[in-house]
């Protein structure tokens, strides 16, 4: 009897220490953590318009909509982390939520059906849009993020970048696929 | 119930002990990665560094199962390219719960969840949008419906029914073929491939961009399958295929809330195969090379409207199909189809989606000495309503989804298709979803009008003591009834780690109504000289029962280049005829679809140029077809030579040189074997 429970005991650990060695090497990889680094990225290589901050150490607000793909990992990867001073919110959002009031919009990919919709509600506002929906940068938001052959890609919709007043390094756009469409539909001279 | 005895409760304590050490551990060793420690600290790295990390989690599979109350399975572009695929049947062979078996080199048997049959038809199919399955027999001409496969974005499979938002037929299953939106394919393409089974093949696609807002592409494509063989024999089968095939697609996405696609596709193919008829005269039977064409075409259009907390789509198809069979029949199929429907937030915890559907079905045909239809002339309308809610609770974590369709048919009127589907998020890595749905499969136009010869019995033969040759018919009754089902079904997901998830689903089907063949009084023909016995078989409802199973799916990232993925599918039906049922054939229609599947996928990348991809197969006897179980391996390797070059080899069934799938029903051709066969194709791209 005593052995067998210790078997069970000992199995029990090695399925514990088998599972955290999962989890580790999981975590070290994960889609969604490079994402969450390239966001923190994005907040250091995009400069928003002075009026975008009450304060100069006011914070950057992270609006997450709609399902969220990070789930703890972002706020523990932006957790203490300054870009000029500001610090990090990570805010998750309903799709009712007034989403001007982000510094940038994560939108998750259940909003697929309702993409024009969030576009439109931050048009002309400095909101720096990011969402993995295809198509999502031609419809007029700015960052669209993309799996191509395991590794993580980025276009930038310039011309919403504009209308948005936000100011996208040259460091970022020679890495990024530019397009140019601006969101209300018209050709840019 | 309690016990007083100190032995028990002392024993209880231990068993308790154990427990609770056992949890400490496991929620421990899961805590554990909770700990910023683990993470690795991205911010400190550039974005050159970032874009060259490998991703390594399921992602976007995973993203959307998790948020389905259903049995889903998604096909990939990737999981099609790495197979080596290169027609969508031989794509399915991949998914959980779904039976594939080749019955020649231009036809398959492909059913989900059991029934499996040539002409199945308890399984939906449609392409971008357009239902492929055709009124006449319920089922899907799997020899016609094709696509370019680079251009395939994923392809959806739903075990189970989704009669609630896809109307009669998808009774076990619905499979959605989606192409990528014309943005997605602007580069140019030229394959060119070839081998043991597959003679030739070229597919050619060019995409590009008209001003600022439209994309387009165009395709065609060409392939000649070579013959295969008959079961132990070296003889050469006649089961050759060709078809030539082509298509566009067009977006037109301004930046406003609206969107408008035009897509269309022609295709011609010739297949042959080797059928057997029943005759009039001595010897009664005819065995022949028999040849026939499909030809056809499409053209969709769907507009899309998306404004505040809304959207909208208007869908209209047409699709014209011709068969010319030789030997047995022609038919011209026209249908138009309409859809609206309408997506909305009542509240925030609240998705309603609503739509009306319209479809005209027109059937022209000709028949012959074994196939007749009456009329040979219809025109069928079906209309359909449905709505459906998707009600979150506490904080989106449940999730409850009501909803029907209400359908008119013209052969049983009206049917009533509800659903109630139910999911809940555990945690954020695991997720349990239940659900309980009727569906129904509406009369196709055979089983109202058919009358197909099956056999001459000789005069004087066994069975037949009349000087006349007797027929056995199958004949339509317009009496036939929709069959009915009633599915229960429960599922569980977990993401373990971001490199390892299951995935495991169960149902129980319960059928009522479903279809038998009654025999009637017998009939002399002919007059005034009598020439022959009719003995008829007619179209019945009586036969019920349940069917169960399950599948369980694994996908496991080993390391970052190399994938692991597993599958084991169980089935057992057992249905029974009422007991007012003359139908003579065996009890059970389950002898033809296997009690266990099973299969292991390897995708491993060497280095940056080479993949190298296998699956392993096992597929359960077919004891009604008298089908012995057989394992298969195939192996495909891919090279990318140069920029925009690749080149890659396939080979299936590397572990036994042939095998034998199936056995047809309904129309008697010679079924051939699988051969153990090599390909290889050359892919170009032009960005």
């Amino acid at each position: 009897m005593t052995v067998r429970r210790l078997i069970i005991l000992m199995l029990m650990m090695m399925l514990g220490q088998a599972s955290r060695a999962w989890s580790q090497d999981a975590e070290a990889s994960s889609e969604y953590l490079i994402k969450a680094g390239y966001i923190y990225n994005f907040a250091k290589l995009v400069e928003w318009p002075t009026t975008a901050f009450a304060q100069s150490d006011s914070p950057i607000v992270i609006g997450i909509v709609g399902t969220d793909p990070f789930g703890p990992i972002i706020d523990k990867v932006l957790e203490g982390k300054k870009v000029n001073g500001h610090p990090f919110v990570i805010k998750r959002l309903k799709p009712t939520a007034d989403l001007k009031e982000c510094h940038i919009l994560f939108i998750g990919s259940s909003m697929e059906s309702h993409i024009g919709d969030a576009i439109r509600l931050t048009r002309g506002t400095p909101v720096l849009t990011i969402s993995e929906i295809p198509g999502f940068a031609d419809h007029g938001g700015i960052i669209h993020l993309s799996l191509e052959q395991n590794k993580v890609r980025f276009e930038v919709n310039v011309d919403a970048a504009k209308e948005a007043d936000l100011n996208i390094s040259s460091r970022l756009l020679v890495l990024a696929k530019v397009i140019q469409q601006p969101s209300d539909g018209r050709k840019t001279e | 119930m309690s016990s007083t005895n100190p032995q028990h409760v002392g024993s209880i304590r231990q068993a308790l002990a154990i427990v609770l050490v056992a949890v400490l551990f496991v929620s421990s060793s899961f805590g554990a990665p909770q700990q910023p420690t683990n993470i690795p600290d991205v911010t400190t790295m550039s974005m050159e560094d970032l874009m060259n990390m490998q991703v390594t989690s399921v992602s976007k599979r995973s993203q959307k199962l998790a948020d389905a109350a259903g049995a889903v399975f998604v096909i990939t572009q990737d999981d099609i390219r790495r197979s080596g695929a290169t027609n969508i049947p031989e794509a399915l062979r991949m998914v959980p719960g779904i039976q594939v078996a080749r019955i020649d080199e231009n036809k398959w048997a492909i059913a989900s969840r059991g029934f499996n049959g040539r002409f199945d038809n308890k399984l939906l199919v449609l392409i971008d949008g357009r239902s492929v399955y055709t009124p006449l027999f319920s089922g899907v001409y799997w020899n016609v419906q094709d696509v370019m496969l680079e251009d395939v974005d994923r392809i959806e499979v739903i075990r189970g029914p989704g009669a609630t938002l896809w109307g009669a037929n998808a009774v076990d299953g619905v499979i959605n073929i989606i192409t990528k939106p014309a943005r997605s394919t602007q580069s140019a393409v030229v394959t060119a491939g070839g081998g043991t089974e597959e003679r030739g093949a070229t597919n050619v696609r060019y995409g590009g961009k008209i001003g600022e807002d439209t994309y387009y592409r165009a395709y065609g494509k060409y392939f000649n399958f070579g013959p295969s063989v008959y079961p132990n024999t070296e003889l050469a089968a006649n089961d050759n295929w060709d078809a030539l095939r082509g298509g566009f697609r067009a977006d037109w996405s301004p930046s406003g809330p609206d969107s408008l696609t035009l897509q269309g596709d022609v295709h011609r193919s010739k297949f042959g195969e080797t059928l057997t008829i029943p005759s009039l005269t001595a010897p009664f039977t005819d065995t022949f090379p028999n040849q026939g064409s499909f030809s056809g075409g499409n053209i969709l259009g769907r507009w899309n409207h998306a404004f505040a907390a809304s959207t909208m789509s208007l869908q209209m198809y047409y699709d014209h199909t011709k068969l010319i069979d030789d030997s047995l029949f022609t038919d011209r199929q026209n249908i138009f189809d309409i859809d609206f429907q309408q997506s909305f937030h009542p509240g925030s915890n609240h998705e309603v989606v609503w739509g009306l559907g319209y479809r005209a079905i027109n059937d022209n045909n000709d028949s012959s000495f074994t196939v007749a239809i009456q009329p040979n002339r219809l025109t069928l309308n079906q209309f359909s309503a449905f709505a459906q809610d998707e009600i979150s609770f506490a904080d989106r974590r449940l999730r409850l989804t009501l909803g029907s369709k209400l359908e008119h048919n013209e052969f049983t009127g009206f049917e009533f298709e509800p659903n109630a589907r139910l999911l809940w998020n555990l945690t954020k890595t695991q997720s349990v979803w239940t659900a309980v749905s009727r569906a129904v499969r509406t009369p196709a136009i055979t089983e109202e009008g058919l009358q197909l010869n099956s056999a001459v019995i000789p005069p004087g033969g066994p069975g037949n003591p009349t000087p006349l040759p007797a027929i056995a018919a199958i004949l339509g009754n317009h009496q036939f009834k929709a069959e009915d089902l009633l599915a229960y079904e429960l599922g569980y997901r977990m993401q373990v780690s971001s490199n390892f998830s299951a995935d495991v689903a169960t149902f129980y089907n319960q059928y009522s109504n479903l279809r038998t063949a009654e025999p009637g009084a017998p009939v002399i023909q002919g007059s005034p000289i009598p020439t022959d016995v009719l003995v008829p078989f007619v179209a019945a409802n009586n036969m019920g029962g349940g069917t169960y199973g399950g599948e369980v799916f694994g996908d496991w990232r080993v390391l970052p280049k190399w994938r692991l993925l597993g599958s084991y599918s169980y089935l057992q039906m057992s249905l029974r005829k009422d007991s007012n049922s003359l139908d003579p054939l065996p009890d059970n229609p389950a002898g033809s679809s296997p009690h266990n599947q099973v299969y292991l996928r390897s995708s491993l990348d060497l280095g940056r140029r080479f993949e190298h991809d296998f699956i392993v197969r096992h597929v359960g006897s077919l004891p009604g077809l008298n089908i012995p179980s057989y394992n298969s391996l195939d192996m495909h390797m891919s090279w990318k030579a140069a920029s925009g070059i690749e080149l890659s080899i396939g080979s299936q069934n590397l572990l036994n040189d042939r095998h034998l799938e199936f056995i047809p029903d309904f129309i008697n051709t010679a079924p051939t074997e699988v051969k153990r066969t090599v390909y290889g194709q050359i892919t170009w791209r032009v960005d």
